[in-house]
């Protein structure tokens, strides 16, 4: 299938600073990407190229076949119109209402009034704000702006939802409803999404693709199984998988040791496992093949997109230890020994 | 109070809310588009011209540098040759406005200036034209605070509009000045006074309330 998004070598720098270095990836209709990257990155810089505000110094952005980089700004204000943006901070008009605010590309776009009024309440009830319409923004609540926003954003039947770090200013609570939002607007409508953001929790709970940016550079491209299984030498990906991984105990990590201690002792492993591997009866087949007691120390099984997948830090006790580690390396997406504690702790 | 010095009153007071009505209104049309330019030409503007910007401001400072009462006699062929007479109320309302445009101006470039530039921006994406950002986001937006430069130039204008007795426009300022100050006629000057803070007060009140629910 053509991809919806095609970004070939992107550059582009502010005098000294290279914000941007040699950006190549593409994304499909449908897909919902998370671009994830710490501050200073270049996320907001590929953001305003992405959109049509700024024009990369070199490389082409192709948005549905269209070479956004080669257009007039007269085209380009057309090509905005189909580019649909949530922003961190919501940008809702304070002088208008709900209505208003949702009603802007609406008009923008030319569209009849009779027509703006039925799609207004359409896109409420999408984002189930049903009967806000006469609200002002300074009325409602990190959540609701955040709701108008995306309303306001779908207006236009855009082919691409860009989100500008659009959770970063809510509450958890409020983070996980708009998420939820999201993936339902990509569901019901098919809709492109690409997701801005440096929190990995975010991304990790709908994004099917990770893209990682890191020093204006395109460092990893894959899902979230791919940086578990592999991310152990990057340490880009390290960091950015800290915020969301099992970490050790501290009273563990504390008596841990790199070898075998000569008396009774546990190993101390982290396990990857994906898909169907993350549904089996893992602990029993341990103990029924290898007599290992197993116990989960950290972590669990979540669900990554689609399908399950498992994160987690185990203890393994037994005389065929050895053989059981030597088992789950094979069967595990990812197992690493993080070390040995002695038995009693 | 006799009927006389209160015809009198009465007649200033007329006289007053013409030159300061008419100036206000002058000042608003002319000076809200100077704000525009001055801010769209400026270093963050949508139309990035910052030598015009620079020149814009000068200008303004210029007049605004000059003593009301000065520029008044300054302008006496300006104001000969736009309002047919340097002499009257009406002569008078065209250096008002002359020194209530810039005033004014610079009063409303800095509400548009609290716009905030992430609506500017959204709008941008949106795909809004130039115009419906001028329209629907800087004007729509900093209205408040433009009411606020409204009430707050009204309020300078019934001070500027008491000099305008010196090109014969009377007004209550001229009116205190000759039977109060003049002729030790303590009632007018008291009830000019009065008027005055009345005036003033009745502004300020409108002024805020309209700010206010136009802020939601």
């Amino acid at each position: 299938m053509k991809p919806i998004l095609d970004i070939q070598h992107v550059t582009h720098s502010f005098g000294q600073h290279t914000a941007l270095q040699d950006i190549s990836f593409s994304v499909k209709q449908g897909e919902v990407v998370g671009l994830i990257g710490r501050s200073g990155a270049g996320k907001s810089t590929l953001l305003r190229c992405l959109c049509a505000l700024e024009r990369p110094q070199q490389g082409h952005i192709l948005l549905d076949g269209v070479d956004l980089t080669t257009q007039p700004e007269r085209q380009l204000v057309r090509i905005r119109r189909k580019i649909g943006l949530v922003f961190q901070h919501f940008n809702l008009l304070t002088s208008r209402t709900v209505a208003g605010n949702i009603a802007l590309p609406l008009q923008i776009a030319g569209c009849p009034r009779k027509e703006q009024a039925n799609r207004i309440a359409e896109l409420l009830e999408l984002v189930g704000l049903k009967g806000f319409e006469k609200k002002y923004p300074s009325q409602l609540s990190g959540g609701q702006k955040q709701r108008v926003g995306i309303a306001r954003a779908l207006a236009a039947n855009p082919t691409l939802l860009l989100c500008d770090e659009a959770t970063s200013a809510l509450d958890p609570e409020s983070t996980s409803s708009i998420l939820n939002l999201l993936a339902d607007i990509n569901r019901k409508l098919g809709l492109t999404i690409v997701l801005i953001t440096h929190e990995m929790d975010v991304v990790r709970r709908f994004a099917q693709r990770i893209l990682v940016l890191d020093h204006g550079r395109l460092v990893e491209d894959g899902t979230l199984l791919d940086f578990l299984r592999d991310g152990q030498n990057n340490r880009t990906l390290q960091t950015l998988l800290a915020d969301i991984r099992p970490s050790l105990p501290a009273f563990l990590a504390q008596t841990m040791a790199a070898t075998p201690s000569a008396g009774p002792h546990k190993a101390i492993v982290r396990l990857v496992l994906s898909g169907t591997d993350a549904s089996e009866p893992l602990f029993s087949a341990l103990h029924e093949r290898f007599g290992v007691q197993t116990a989960l120390l950290q972590g669990g099984v979540t669900t990554v997109g689609d399908h399950l997948s498992g994160d987690m830090i185990l203890s393994l006790e037994g005389d065929r230890t050895e053989q059981a580690l030597n088992h789950l390396k094979t069967a595990a997406q990812n197992m690493e020994v993080l070390g040995y504690v002695p038995s009693h702790s | 109070m006799s009927p006389l010095i209160l015809k009198l009153i009465l007649h200033s007071t007329w006289q007053t809310l013409e030159m300061v009505v008419a100036s206000t209104a002058l000042s608003v049309l002319f000076g809200l588009p100077l704000a525009l330019f001055m801010i769209a030409t400026g270093p963050q503007g949508l139309y990035r011209l910052p030598f015009a910007a620079r020149l814009m401001g000068m200008v303004v400072d210029a007049v605004r540098a000059v003593p009301f009462i000065i520029l008044l006699v300054l302008l006496i062929p300006v104001t000969r040759f736009i309002a047919g007479t340097s002499l009257g109320t009406e002569a008078a309302i065209v250096p008002l406005s002359i020194a209530g445009i810039p005033y004014f101006a610079r009063i409303a470039e800095m509400a548009l200036r609290e716009v905030d530039s992430g609506l500017v921006d959204a709008v941008r994406a949106m795909g809004g034209t130039r115009m419906t950002i001028i329209r629907s986001v800087l004007i729509a937006e900093a209205l408040p605070g433009l009411v606020t430069g409204v009430t707050v130039t009204l309020i300078t204008m019934v001070g500027a509009s008491a000099m305008a007795g010196v090109i014969g426009a009377g007004g209550l300022g001229d009116l205190a000045i000759r039977y109060g100050y003049q002729r030790f006629n303590t009632t007018v000057m008291f009830g000019v006074v009065v008027v005055l803070i009345i005036m003033v007060s009745l502004m300020q009140l409108i002024g805020n309330s309209l700010a206010r629910w136009l802020k939601h």
